[in-house]
């Protein structure tokens, strides 16, 4: 069941967004979707059909704070699975997005391991 | 030069006598309607004098925002720059020869493997076709069972070194946020020289200001620019972020 999740990769640069898109499918995730901000993710979000965000924090447009913050303000995604995958690495910004809501926050560069371990734990806490 | 003297007679004397005559007639109308008159035009003067001052002091408040900015652009934002492409040069340096020893590594397990597979297809054939030698037999099995052990170890690592690979591409966005925000520099760079320009001309134009940062990102944290703190790595992560119960 689990490997059929759908997952929204959202990140400005398009090779991050095939990086990340090529572990979740080595991770056995096959239904991965890409959106380049938190602008165009939110409609795609808000249209259904996903179990999983993943986005970065630094993009034009909306970023991945506002993103997470519109996600818990939204009735009916507010319960949605929400990983940070981001460079940002101020101690302050860390705590905003887990006040914010996040359930998971892996600082670039990172390693395909830290990916499945962060998205294993956030599902089995979900579970 | 007019004397101070007589500038102060030409000015004042006609009222300072109206108004001494009325006091000394006694008409009290005449009295107040002068020194009203007096007191107004003293006001004027102080009004006009106020706010050719408040004009001095605000042109040169947007002078001193101004060259405190650009002075903060040159001694600190510049310098910045230079460390972050810096780092840009080292980050595309590092993600090229990592992704060069990669494929250095897996050339030769690659080739191994078909060489060995190779040399397998003609006792193969031999041996479906029912010509085999028995003592070459022999030898086809022991050179199967070394394939089958060594192709599987070498396609295991072939597939690791890709997926490393493909994770050394992520140098993309690192470096391409950092360029960013030295292009964001830059622009802010020509904003406030244009706005020196104008000011050195016509002495008065404000400065713009970029800011907002903590809501939209810093990039990524560059080796030798002191910031707020920040964490060193994932485990620092999880440790904040347990703390906070996440």
């Amino acid at each position: 069941m689990s490997k059929n999740l759908r997952f929204l990769v959202v990140d400005d640069f398009s090779t991050m967004r095939r990086i990340v898109k090529n572990l979740l499918n080595d991770l056995g995730y096959a239904n991965v979707q890409e959106a380049d901000d938190g602008n165009t993710a939110l409609p795609m979000l808000q249209t259904g059909g996903f179990d999983f965000l993943v986005t970065d924090w630094n993009m034009p447009g909306m970023p991945g704070l506002d993103l997470l913050k519109a996600v818990r303000a939204d009735p009916k995604l507010a319960k949605m699975p929400v990983l940070m995958l981001t460079a940002e690495a101020k101690r302050e910004q860390i705590i905003e997005a887990a006040q914010a809501g996040v359930n998971g926050y892996v600082i670039k560069p990172f390693t395909a391991i830290t990916l499945k371990e962060k998205i294993d734990k956030i599902l089995g806490a979900a579970a | 030069m007019t004397n101070p003297a007589t500038a102060l007679r030409d000015e004042f004397g006609a009222t300072i006598a109206a108004l001494s005559n009325a006091l000394a007639a006694g008409n009290e109308a005449a009295f107040f309607t002068e020194l009203d008159g007096l007191l107004q035009r003293r006001e004027r003067m102080l009004f006009l004098d106020l706010r050719k001052l408040t004009g001095d002091l605000q042109s040169a408040l947007q002078r001193f925002r101004v060259d405190s900015r650009l002075v903060d652009l040159a001694e600190k934002d510049v310098p910045d720059a230079r460390l972050r492409l810096d780092h840009v040069l080292r980050l595309t340096d590092e993600a090229a020869h990592r992704t060069l020893d990669l494929v250095e590594q897996s050339g030769p397990l690659a080739e191994r493997t078909a060489k060995a597979a190779n040399d397998l297809k003609e006792p193969w054939q031999q041996f479906r076709d029912r010509k085999i030698a028995i003592e070459d037999f022999h030898r086809m099995v022991r050179q199967m069972d070394a394939f089958l052990d060594a192709a599987s170890g070498d396609m295991n690592k072939v597939r690791e070194n890709l997926s490393e690979v493909l994770l050394a591409q992520g140098y993309q966005d690192l470096s391409g946020q950092i360029i960013r925000g030295v292009m964001k520099l830059v622009t802010e760079l020509e904003i406030a020289l244009v706005d020196l320009v104008r000011l050195a001309q016509t002495g008065a134009r404000t400065a713009r200001h970029v800011s907002d940062e903590t809501r939209r990102g810093f990039g990524p944290p560059i080796p030798g620019i002191k910031t707020s703190p920040a964490v060193s790595g994932q485990q620092d992560v999880d440790a904040l972020l347990s703390g906070l119960g996440v």
